[in-house]
C-alpha cells in the first residue's frame, strides 16, 4: 500500500505572522518537513501555490475583517482538519483583548480617523473558532518548534497529537525556578497554558500569559493560589488577558463562579 | 480594455497586494494594497504601564520583533528617566545584530533570490542550489540562537526588560556566540558575492532620497538619537513626526509616510548610503568593491545592502562579546519619574522604526508606532510605477511586467504581517 502525503495548507490572518515564522524557523527539520507532507499552500513562503482539498489547513491569527472571514470558511469547506496555531488564532491574541468590552469603534476611529479606507470592511479581532470549527488547538505566541513539529509528527502518523493542558507552573517546577508569586511578584504563570518551558520565569521574569488560558482541571485551586497572595479578579485580568483576550475573562467569570457554588 | 489578475504577491511577510491598472500602454494607477486586517495596537496599550506595554508592542511584527522592543525601551526609558547600564545597552546592540543577521538571510536568500534564478521557493532551489539554501538556513539559525541568548527566546523573547535584563546571557553562550560569528563570515561574504554577480532590472530606476538613523561616535550602527536624510540634513529623532507626517490612504490599512511632500525609503541601502564609510573590517571591502551610483536610483540594490549588512553583524558580534562579557552584571535600573515623554529610533533590519510614548502617573497615556514598511510604501508604488511604465513602453508581456513589480516590492523586504496577497493588473 502507498501512503500519499497529507495535503497541508498554511495560512495566516490578522496578527504578527510569527507562527508561520516559527514553522520557517525549524531550519534542521523544514527540508523534511517539506518532503513529509505535500505544502500545497504556504504564500510567505513560496509561490506556486494550489488550493483544493486539504488533509489539514494551519491557520495563525484572528479573523477582523470580512475578507478575511469569507477566507476563512472557504478553507474550512475545504480542509479535512482545521488546526489553529498561536495564540491569536486560539483567542484572538493581543488585538482581542478588550473584545466585548464595546469600545473598539471609538479606538478605531481614533487610529483612522473618518477616512474611508474600502479595502475590506473591518471588525474587532476574534479567535477563529468564533466563526468555524477547530479541530485542534496549538497555542503560544509564537508557537512552540517542539509543539509544532510534535503535532505534525502525529498528525502524518494519522493519531492525535499530545499538548499540554497544565498551566506554566508545571514547567517551572520541572525547570527548578524559584517561584515569583512567592517572592511577591505577580505572575500569570498559574491561569496561563504550558508549553514555552516556563521561559520568562526562567529569567526570572512573570509570565505574561501568552500562551492563552489553561483548560487543566486543576485550574480552581491555582487560582485560588494567586487570590491568596492578594490578587484580585480585576487586577489578573488586566494582566493576562493581553493575550488570551475574552477567553481569560471568561475562564475567571468561571471560577469566581465555581468559588461561590462551593461554601 | 484589458484586465489581468495575477495571483498572489508571495514570499513576503504581510498580507497585501498590488493593483496595477492600465489605459492602453498608459499606467492609471498602482497600488500597494494592505488587506491586513487592523489591530490598533496604539490603543490598546493606553491606560498600560510600562512594563505591561513591551510585552505587547513586540507582537506587532514577529520578524522585527527585538527591534519594536528595542525602540520601545529607548522611548519608556526616555519618559521615565531610566538610565540603563552600559552592559545592557551593549547586549541589547548585540540582540539587534542577531535579529539583522536572521531577518537579512531569510530576506536575501529563502525570499528574494527565489525570483533572481526564477524559481518559485528556496525549497525549490534545493536540487540547484543546495550549498546556498543550506547556508541560508546555517545563518539563520544563527541569527535565531543570538536572538534567542540575548532575549530569552527565538520569537518575542521577554528578557530584555526597562533598566536591563531579567537574566543576562551566560559567559559561556556568548563565546559560542562569538566563535560561531567568525566561521559563518563566509557564508555571508557568499551571499554578497551571489547577489553582486545578479544582473539587476533598470525599468524601476530613478532619483531616491534616503533616511536611517545616525548611529552615535561616527560608527556603523542600529540605533542613535538623530535621523540622517541623504540630501545632507540631519534631524532630531524627537521631531519624528517632521519626517513621516503619516496619513491615512483608502487602499490600506497601514499608514502612509512622506518627507516633504516626496517619498523615501528606509532600509539596508539607506543605512548604507548614509552610513557606509564607517564600516570597517571584510564589509568596509566588500562595500567599496560594490557600491556604485546605482544605489542611489535602483531600489533592487537593498538585496545587496542587506547581504553586506549581515557581513557586518557578524564581523562585529567578537568585538561586542568581548566587551560584554568584561562587565559585571549590573542591578536593574528603576525609573526616576512616573511622568514624561520619549522617543525611540532604531534600525529595524527593513528600514527605521519610531516607537513614541508619553506617560502619565506612570501609565501610558499616548504611542505612536510608525514601521519601516508604512515609511516605505509611497516609494515601493512610485518605483513600482515606473517599473509598469517603462516596460509597457518595451511592450514587455504580463507575466514580465508581474515579476517586475513583485521584484521591486520584495526587494523593500515588506513586513506587512502575511497572508493572501494579490497582484492585481487591470488592463483598461
Amino acid at each position: 500500500m502507498t501512503r500519499q502525503s497529507p495535503k497541508v495548507g498554511i495560512y495566516g490572518f490578522t496578527g504578527c505572522a510569527g507562527d508561520q515564522l516559527m514553522i520557517l524557523n525549524c531550519e534542521d527539520q523544514l527540508v523534511d518537513l517539506f518532503g513529509a507532507t505535500e505544502i500545497r499552500s504556504f504564500v510567505m513562503a513560496k509561490s506556486d501555490n494550489h488550493e483544493g482539498d486539504l488533509d489539514v489547513a494551519f491557520i495563525e491569527g484572528s479573523i477582523s475583517t470580512e475578507e478575511q472571514l469569507k477566507r476563512l470558511k472557504e478553507i474550512r469547506d475545504r480542509a479535512r482538519l482545521v488546526v489553529a496555531i498561536g495564540t491569536c488564532a486560539c483567542h484572538g491574541g493581543p488585538q482581542a483583548m478588550k473584545l466585548g468590552e464595546g469600545k473598539w469603534d471609538e479606538m478605531y476611529k481614533k487610529v483612522y480617523g473618518s477616512a474611508k479606507i474600502h479595502v475590506s470592511k473591518a471588525f474587532e479581532a476574534q479567535p477563529i473558532d468564533a466563526f468555524v470549527k477547530v479541530d485542534l488547538y496549538i497555542p503560544g505566541c509564537p508557537i512552540d518548534k517542539g509543539e509544532f513539529l510534535g503535532s505534525v509528527s502525529k498528525l502524518v502518523a494519522g493519531r492525535h497529537p499530545y499538548l499540554f493542558t497544565a498551566p506554566v507552573c508545571l514547567e517551572c517546577r520541572w525547570k527548578e525556578n524559584p517561584c515569583i508569586l512567592y517572592a511577591g511578584r505577580f505572575c500569570g504563570g498559574p491561569l496561563t497554558k504550558a508549553g514555552c518551558g516556563a521561559v520568562c520565569p526562567s529569567h526570572n521574569l512573570p509570565c505574561v500569559g501568552c500562551w492563552g488560558p489553561t483548560n487543566d482541571l486543576n485550574v480552581s485551586s491555582e487560582y485560588k493560589l494567586l487570590k491568596e497572595k492578594g490578587y484580585d479578579p480585576d487586577e489578573i485580568l488586566k494582566k493576562i488577558r493581553k493575550f488570551g483576550g475574552a477567553n481569560v475573562a471568561k475562564l475567571l467569570k468561571d471560577l469566581e463562579k465555581g468559588k461561590e457554588a462551593k461554601p | 480594455m484589458r484586465a489581468l489578475n495575477v495571483e498572489a504577491l508571495t514570499r513576503v511577510e504581510g498580507d497585501g497586494g498590488i493593483t496595477v491598472t492600465l489605459d492602453g500602454k498608459r499606467v492609471k494607477s498602482v497600488t500597494l494594497d494592505v488587506h491586513e486586517g487592523p489591530r490598533l495596537i496604539e490603543q490598546l496599550v493606553k491606560g498600560m504601564t510600562p512594563a505591561d506595554d513591551l510585552n505587547v508592542v513586540p507582537r506587532v511584527c514577529a520578524i522585527c520583533t527585538l527591534s519594536h522592543r528595542y525602540a520601545a525601551l529607548r522611548a519608556l526609558e526616555k519618559a521615565i528617566g531610566i538610565r540603563p547600564p552600559e552592559k545592557a545597552q551593549l547586549t541589547r546592540e548585540l540582540m539587534m545584530l542577531g535579529e539583522n543577521v536572521e531577518s537579512h538571510s531569510l530576506h536575501t536568500f529563502l525570499l528574494a533570490l527565489p525570483d533572481c534564478l526564477g524559481y518559485p521557493s528556496a525549497i525549490a532551489m534545493l536540487n540547484d542550489y543546495a550549498d546556498d539554501v543550506k547556508r541560508a538556513l546555517r545563518l539563520k539559525k544563527f541569527g535565531n540562537h543570538v536572538m534567542a541568548a540575548t532575549s530569552g527566546r527565538i520569537v518575542h523573547g521577554e528578557n530584555p526588560i526597562l533598566g536591563g535584563f531579567g537574566k543576562y546571557p551566560t559567559k559561556k553562550a556568548l563565546e559560542e556566540i562569538k566563535l560561531k560569528s567568525h566561521e559563518l563570515v563566509p557564508d555571508a561574504v557568499r551571499a554578497v558575492e551571489l547577489f553582486a554577480s545578479l544582473e539587476y532590472p533598470t525599468y524601476s530606476e530613478a532619483d531616491m532620497v534616503f533616511m536611517s538613523v545616525n548611529a552615535p561616535n561616527k560608527q556603523y550602527g542600529f540605533a542613535g538619537e538623530s535621523i540622517l536624510i541623504s540630501n545632507g540634513k540631519e534631524v532630531n529623532v524627537e521631531d519624528y513626526k517632521k519626517l513621516t507626517s503619516e496619513r491615512v490612504v483608502s487602499h490600506s490599512f497601514a499608514k502612509r509616510s512622506m518627507y516633504q511632500d516626496k517619498p523615501f525609503t528606509v532600509g539596508a541601502n539607506a543605512r548604507l548610503v548614509n552610513m557606509g564609510k564607517r564600516l570597517d573590517g571584510q564589509a568596509a571591502d566588500l562595500f567599496k568593491e560594490h557600491y556604485s551610483d546605482r544605489w542611489l536610483k535602483n531600489p533592487l540594490m537593498n538585496n545587496l545592502a542587506q547581504a553586506i549588512e549581515m557581513v557586518w553583524s557578524l564581523e562585529h558580534m567578537p568585538e561586542l562579546v568581548d566587551k560584554i562579557t568584561s562587565l559585571e552584571n549590573p542591578p536593574i535600573e528603576q525609573p526616576t519619574r512616573e511622568d514624561g515623554a520619549g522617543t525611540g529610533a532604531v534600525e529595524a533590519p527593513r528600514g527605521t522604526l519610531y516607537h513614541h510614548y508619553e506617560i502619565k502617573k506612570g501609565l501610558i497615556d499616548v504611542s505612536d508606532i510608525i514601521t519601516p514598511t508604512a515609511q516605505n510604501l509611497d516609494d515601493i508604488e512610485r518605483h513600482m510605477r515606473l517599473t509598469a511604465e517603462r516596460m509597457l513602453a518595451e511592450e514587455k508581456g504580463d507575466d514580465e511586467i508581474r515579476l517586475g513589480l513583485e521584484m521591486v516590492a520584495r526587494a523593500y523586504d515588506p513586513c506587512i504581517s502575511c497572508a493572501t496577497h494579490l497582484v492585481t493588473l487591470k488592463r483598461i
